[in-house]
């Protein structure tokens, strides 16, 4: 999945890895949007509609087994957190969800006291008594949490936990003895996780980790009720019961997903305050209502992007992103929306991604390792503002650093820091250094690509274009995904290109790519190795938020740009299209759990159609 | 007596193949496919002994910047240029280079395999004809596109131990799993033609004559039975080309092809994003390309055909 992905897991975390490569600079994403007409399905015209499209297809709704970003988008409609994202502050800001306020964290932050909301209530399902949704305690996270311990669920969200909470391990451990699922006892004692009454959870850490407060706003973290694990199943993926203001109605795998109302949602409003600019653009007209704002939510899959413009252009679907080969047709050389857009009433919004894309350099492969100018030669190489323009409609900015724009504690200086800009002449000086270090002519040179289509064999002509100009040869070998996987985990590639979108607004989790401990088969794929970084990351990853950390952290960051593991390429740029009777449209960069909070006007959705014959 | 001396003019008698030929000859468009065959032969030789010789001919350097990105067929580049400014025109005749080397070892490979197998199945029929039936009925069963991709994935990246020959071990990437998955799996036709015929030839005069003077079964085969349906061969070699060149299109446009140099599948594919911005020349030149030796290879296949084949000569 693009979002929440962390150090641990090496499959899922090369997965997320290429989840930014490949859509990364095609953000075009599954947005909740309206539009898409699905007649008959509308109960009555007092009824407002949120349609959405999704472009890839929902594996599983099971919130502890989920590992896709289309998956967890769609689930966030109808499951709920302890934490979650404000919809409307910058920069990112978490507050409480189902948890009563933020945790109390011990001194030493190894002990945090959560209080839950009293009078939640899962939705109403066959799996309850009288099928009536029984009220939420703090029993149903630790059900949860176990769940994804337990080694005969096979959960890919063990990285979550693993060596985190106090006594979870030996639970793991535990389960591996037990030889069938059923044999696995949930009520055994986890020192780490108590409940000293239904509304407080107590979790103990084996050593601080501030970053769990994100991990606790990420859906597998979210509740579980025992009921529906138990009368559902295998079969629970496809039946989420949460807590969130939606409820599945229908689910046609490959066609559409309806959700409705949870009659038995609690009371939540939108919220009254966010940033100063947003009262005038309309995103506070809203304010106090309560939530959501809409009776239902339909999401249908569109696989291919032409269709999926077609049905924007169409007045089908309210939000879209840009399709590479409709950029023109909606953006005009000024950046801004063409005629035909404007004639349509259509508004554009863009957001910065927290993302970075790169071509990586293989610490451990002895020509590069050793070879610092010639690493810094390829980076000197490779025209950024070119590779922008050609395959992300300059939907990017240039990248210089492996922090993004959008995080606090992005360093506009690194450019000058690092020493890299685009400058072929001085690349080729650098090529005679290195090759003095080298000893000899450089060898061919290896890129590996994660992908055969048309797309990335353009990315490796570009390179290759890049490359040759400073005399560097260069071959660049295009593998499908489980190839190119194993090439990174078993240190086999020499260059590679990938790219990380945040899983949380926290430095830590672009540094930790970085950190030694994690070489592949762990996210550092660079097999980057220096110990005054590892000292630093160890230092600052356990540190609270503060201007002391933020600056550690851009410290830890010029420190690696100065060794060169990388050419980076470019942080994203997301530029979203959307219909003008869609309100509270916010841009968010962690966007779970958002169509409660639209709102729809459907007499303008209606006179689309006139617009569109008048425009003829 | 008057002797009268009476004059016998002696009419020297033509060949089957002098025939074939003569009136192969007299088919123009036939020649004239001919003549376009020729010409994408003789560029991918050149290509290929500029690249044996080291000989830097400018025309060839498809990697070379020659203009802007996405410039229209002008003067400067005749069939336009791709998104990083190369030469269409030189991607095009390079593309040459890839599928007929692709369709010339594919066809070597299903003749290989078909011809002999073939050979035998027809010749000593019983327990050998089963068995062959056997392989091809059930390789024809699957669908051949999907065969060749199961092909390509599976060879693609293994490596092909040839220390026996003295050649080591070669590392199948590219071109090679192109034409290794394509001939390795189209030898069916050829090998079923050929077994039908030689059945029929077997029982001819010529091979009991053979057979008679004590001649080995191996020796029948190959020096009496396939030079005698060695037309079919010839044919069936012509008309299969364009199906490779076609096959390799195929699987360069899915991603399965030669990567590091262009082809025609590949400018397809890449030229497919392209397309919807309105940048259609080099869609158009690698299409056109393809056009031109599918016709010309159809046309002159059908033309060797009707020369060749006894039933279908016409005086």
């Amino acid at each position: 999945m693009s979002l929440m992905r962390y150090c641990r897991d090496k499959d899922i975390l090369t997965t997320r890895s290429a989840t930014a490569i490949l859509s990364g600079f095609i953000p075009f994403v599954l947005l909740i949007t309206s539009g898409c007409d699905l007649s008959g399905n509308q109960a009555d015209s007092n009824t407002t509609t949120i349609y959405g499209a999704y472009t890839a297809k929902v594996r599983g709704l099971d919130p502890g087994d989920i590992g896709d970003t289309t998956s967890t988008i769609v689930a966030s409609q109808m499951i709920e957190c302890l934490y979650q994202y404000h919809y409307l502050k910058r920069p990112y800001e978490l507050i409480p969800c189902l948890a009563e306020s933020m945790p109390s964290v011990s001194s030493d932050g190894l002990t945090y006291t959560i209080k839950i909301k009293k009078g939640v209530y899962f939705a109403d399902d066959a799996c309850f008594e009288n099928g009536k949704g029984r009220e939420l305690a703090t029993d149903d996270f630790v059900f949860a949490w176990k769940r994804i311990a337990d080694i005969k669920y096979l959960s890919k969200n063990w990285w979550i936990f693993d060596n985190r909470i106090v006594g979870l391990d030996e639970f793991r451990e535990y389960t591996k003895t037990c030889k069938k699922a059923a044999d696995v006892d949930y009520t055994r004692n986890i020192e780490g996780l108590q409940t000293p009454d239904k509304y407080t959870l107590v979790i103990k850490l084996k050593k601080p980790w501030p970053q769990i407060i994100y991990l606790l706003a990420h859906l597998p973290t979210a509740p579980m009720a025992k009921e529906a694990v138990e009368y559902y199943s295998k079969d629970i993926i496809n039946h989420p019961v949460g807590t969130g203001p939606y409820k599945l109605k229908r689910w046609y795998r490959g066609s559409f997903i309806e959700m409705v109302k949870n009659p038995s949602f609690r009371d939540k409003y939108y919220p009254a305050e966010g940033e100063a600019s947003d009262s005038e653009q309309g995103f506070l007209s809203d304010a106090g209502k309560k939530l959501p704002l809409n009776d239902r939510v339909i999401l249908v899959l569109v696989q291919e992007t032409p269709p999926l413009w077609f049905l924007f252009m169409q007045g089908k679907i309210d939000v879209s992103g840009i399709p590479k080969d409709n950029f023109a047709e909606a953006i005009d050389l000024s950046g801004g929306l063409t005629l035909a857009m404007k004639d349509r009433n259509i508004r554009l919004l863009t957001f910065r991604d927290p993302s970075t894309y790169w071509v990586g350099f293989n610490m451990e492969d002895e020509v590069l390792s050793k070879n610092l100018p010639l690493r810094k030669a390829i980076s000197c190489a490779v025209d950024r503002d070119k590779y922008i323009e050609l395959f992300t409609n300059n939907r990017s900015e240039p990248a210089y650093g492996i922090i993004p724009p959008l995080m606090k504690t992005y360093n506009p200086d690194i450019k000058k820091i690092s020493g890299i800009s685009y400058n072929p002449q001085k690349a080729i000086k650098l090529v005679k250094e290195a090759e003095k270090i080298h000893g000899s002519k450089l060898p061919k040179l290896t890129l590996s690509m994660p992908g055969t289509d048309a797309v990335l064999r353009q990315y490796g002509d570009f390179f290759k274009q890049c490359f040759s100009q400073v005399g560097l040869e260069i071959e660049i070998d295009y593998t499908d995904w489980p190839t190119f996987q194993n090439k990174i985990k078993t240190k086999s590639v020499q260059l590679f290109s990938l790219g990380w979108i945040g899983d949380y607004p926290d430095t830590e989790n672009f540094l930790q790519l970085f950190y030694s401990k994690n070489k592949s088969p762990g996210p550092n794929n660079f097999n980057y190795s220096n110990s005054e970084f590892d000292r630093l990351y160890e230092q600052v990853c356990v540190m609270a938020d503060s201007a002391e950390r933020d600056a550690l952290y851009r410290k830890a960051e010029e420190m690696m740009v100065k060794d060169c593991p990388a050419v980076f390429l470019g942080h994203g740029v997301a530029y979203i299209l959307v219909h003008d009777w869609l309100y509270n449209t916010k841009p968010h960069a962690f966007a779970y759990g958002l169509s409660q909070y639209r709102r729809v006007d459907t007499a303008k959705r209606a006179s689309y159609d006139k617009l569109l014959r008048k425009l003829k | 007596m008057n002797k009268t001396k009476e004059k016998i003019t002696v009419t020297k008698g033509r060949s089957y193949w002098t025939d074939s030929m003569r009136q192969l000859r007299r088919r123009r468009l036939a020649m004239c496919s001919l003549a376009v065959i020729v010409l994408y032969l003789v560029i991918v030789l050149f290509i290929y002994v500029a690249q044996w010789t080291s000989f830097d001919v400018t025309f060839l350097d498809w990697g070379q910047k020659v203009g802007e990105g996405y410039e229209a067929p002008s003067k400067n580049a005749i069939f336009g240029t791709d998104f990083l400014g190369r030469s269409v025109f030189r991607k095009t005749l390079y593309g040459a280079k890839i599928s007929i080397t692709v369709a010339f070892w594919a066809s070597v490979i299903s003749l290989a395999i078909g011809v002999p197998l073939g050979a035998a199945a027809g010749y000593f029929r019983g327990f050998i004809d089963d068995i062959v039936v056997w392989l091809y009925t059930t390789l024809s069963s699957i669908p051949y596109i999907l065969l060749i991709l199961a092909f390509a994935l599976v060879l693609r990246g293994k490596t092909l131990n040839l220390e026996w020959l003295g050649l080591g071990r070669v590392e199948l990437s590219g071109i090679a799993t192109v034409y290794l998955a394509i001939g390795l799996t189209s030898w069916v036709g050829i090998c079923r033609l050929i077994r039908g015929e030689v059945m029929k030839h077997k029982e001819r005069d010529y091979i009991l004559a053979a057979q008679s003077y004590g001649c080995s079964s191996s020796r029948i085969i190959f020096r009496h039975l396939i030079p005698n349906v060695f037309h079919l061969i010839i044919i069936s070699f012509s008309l299969r080309f364009v199906g490779f060149i076609q096959a390799e299109v195929i699987l360069s446009f899915l991603g399965l092809g030669e990567k590091n140099s262009p082809s025609w599948g590949a400018m397809i594919d890449a030229a497919r994003l392209d397309l919807p911005k309105g940048y259609w020349w080099e869609m158009t030149a690698a299409t056109v390309a393809i056009f031109l030796i599918s016709l010309a290879l159809n046309i002159f296949g059908d033309a060797l055909r009707d020369s060749l084949d006894p039933k279908l000569k016409v005086q």
